[in-house]
């Protein structure tokens, strides 16, 4: 499960990419969303999908977008099966279960890439209200923390005899309940505290509180929102002049 | 006989974090043991490799003779009881006896029998007024006697209680040795992990020094507790007894005047 939830949390790592104002990076991931949902071909949706795997190479962070990516192949492989069971077509269906995995990993990118930090000033930069930038960006902040605590329920349920892997589809959803309630209640618990110790600490004392980081834009980062904004033009433009039979 | 074995065991975390280093190490059915040492010494890692939640990257695990790689948690925890560190992290159930008979009927206990444990756990934890309460509104000493009665409800041959002193208070901890003592001459092998050298002193177990994934070393607690040297180099304080006793051992003739210049001397280091 770790290896999995992984795949969506951001990591520190030293790539340009990481180094890329965080705007950008939403701008590209942006891009590749849309291109993924614009087109409509096996070959087309294939090349977004290549295209994102390269830029997770580029960012040094293939490993954590290839994770989600192969767990959006057990959703894709359901919507192909329920597209073929529905005479949609092999064709039709491969293209939508491509497209699911295109999309995903358009979004996997910008989260793998982009700080809790980046997140908010990105929020604050479209003029979101504050409270709901903090509660966003704090939930976000505290999924390492809430899986911790899962693995830890998990085990100290494990410990006195729950099998968590055994038994039928129902018997293992009702072995869950174990793991869920103390996860909820300590979740609930510690936004309790968290809002407590928030406010001891001045938070909604002022209507417009000073931030300690801004984001500017650097040649480079100029120069990747053009680059990135003409080669999705250009995509978009050659898919629709000579589209793609496949 | 030899309950549990450590041969040559390194762990290493996800993280990358090595948390254990070639630990070797035998526990005699029957014994007490307490595991000291700092933060991120690899105490808790430790015992997570005695009922196989953690399973060693090198070496091997034997718990009663078994390896266990070879067996599944809840196989191991028919005879290894761990009473997790934050009891918050176990309870969820609509009751008390709810909670205790959890394990129980994981275990396929007869109904008669979970009665007899339940009906003992209550009593020698305390709980008995709360047999019918929601764990969730007890206070922190009581959940943590719950979690410590949820382990003990299926009378496990090893206990493993990872500290047990968090959150109580004196008196619980006096009901806490004494629990641990009764336990230990019922024959069960008991293994506290804390950082309560007070305690631990008061139950005088073998005592285990860990540092980063390491045994420094492993003896009775009335030698190992006088090692300043290397207590400090784990990072582990004295119990204050031991302390004074040091002192009044290095100057004879001048007996501490009261108690605030024997606790100054605790914290401070330096007689007045």
């Amino acid at each position: 499960m770790y290896w999995l939830a992984s795949g969506l949390l951001y990591r520190r790592v030293i790539s340009p990419f990481h180094k890329l104002d965080p705007r950008v990076k939403l701008l590209i991931s942006m891009e590749f969303f849309v291109l993924a949902l614009v087109v409509s071909s096996v070959v087309a949706v294939s090349l977004i999908i290549v295209a994102i795997i390269s830029v997770a190479a580029f960012a040094r962070s293939l490993k954590r977008v290839g994770r989600t990516l192969v767990f959006s192949m057990v959703f894709a492989a359901l919507i192909l099966v329920f597209n073929l069971a529905f005479g949609l077509g092999v064709l039709k269906a491969v293209t939508f279960a491509l497209r699911f995995i295109a999309i995903i990993g358009s979004t996997s990118i910008f989260f793998v890439t982009t700080s809790p930090d980046e997140l908010e000033q990105i929020m604050k930069w479209m003029k979101i209200p504050r409270d709901i930038v903090f509660a966003f960006v704090t939930a976000v902040r505290f999924i390492p923390v809430v899986m911790l605590d899962a693995f830890q329920i998990m085990d100290a349920q494990k410990s006195r005899g729950l099998e968590l892997e055994r038994g039928g589809l129902f018997t293992r959803v009702r072995n869950l309940v174990p793991v869920l309630v103390p996860l909820v209640v300590n979740s609930v618990i510690r936004s309790g505290e968290l809002a407590e110790a928030m406010e001891s600490r001045g938070y909604g004392s002022t209507p417009r509180p000073t931030s300690l980081y801004g984001m500017a834009l650097r040649w480079y980062d100029w120069l990747v929102l053009i680059v990135s904004f003409g080669l999705f033009v250009l995509a978009l433009y050659i898919y629709h002049s000579y589209g793609l039979a496949y | 006989m030899t309950q549990i074995e450590f041969h040559d065991v390194s762990f290493v975390h996800q993280n990358g974090a090595r948390a254990l280093d070639g630990v070797s190490l035998s526990i005699e059915k029957d014994e007490l043991v307490g595991v000291v040492g700092e933060n991120g010494a690899g105490k808790t890692t430790l015992v997570r490799h005695i009922n196989g939640l953690l399973k060693p990257a090198t070496g091997d695990v034997r718990v009663g003779g078994v390896d266990t790689r070879d067996v599944s948690v809840a196989q191991l925890a028919r005879s290894v009881g761990i009473a997790f560190q934050n009891p918050d992290h176990q309870l969820f159930s609509e009751s008390v006896e709810r909670e205790i008979t959890f394990a129980l009927r994981n275990f396929g206990f007869e109904e008669s029998l979970i009665e007899k444990r339940l009906t003992w756990a209550l009593q020698f934890f305390g709980l008995e007024p709360y047999r019918k309460s929601s764990p969730l509104i007890l206070s922190g000493g009581e959940k943590k006697r719950l979690t410590m009665a949820s382990i003990l409800a299926w009378d496990p041959e090893i206990v493993v209680l990872d500290e047990p002193t968090v959150g109580q208070d004196a008196l619980q901890k006096e009901k806490l040795v004494e629990i641990i003592k009764e336990l230990h001459s019922s024959g069960k092998t008991i293994i506290v992990v804390s950082h309560d050298v007070e305690f631990l002193w008061s139950i005088q177990p073998r005592v285990l020094v860990m540092r980063q994934g390491r045994i420094l070393d492993d003896g009775a607690c009335s030698r190992v507790m006088l090692e300043r040297d290397l207590l400090e180099g784990a990072r582990v304080s004295q119990p204050q007894l031991v302390t004074i006793y040091n002192e009044l051992r290095r100057k004879p003739e001048r007996p501490f005047l009261d108690v605030l210049e024997a606790r100054s001397w605790v914290t401070s280091g330096v007689r007045p």
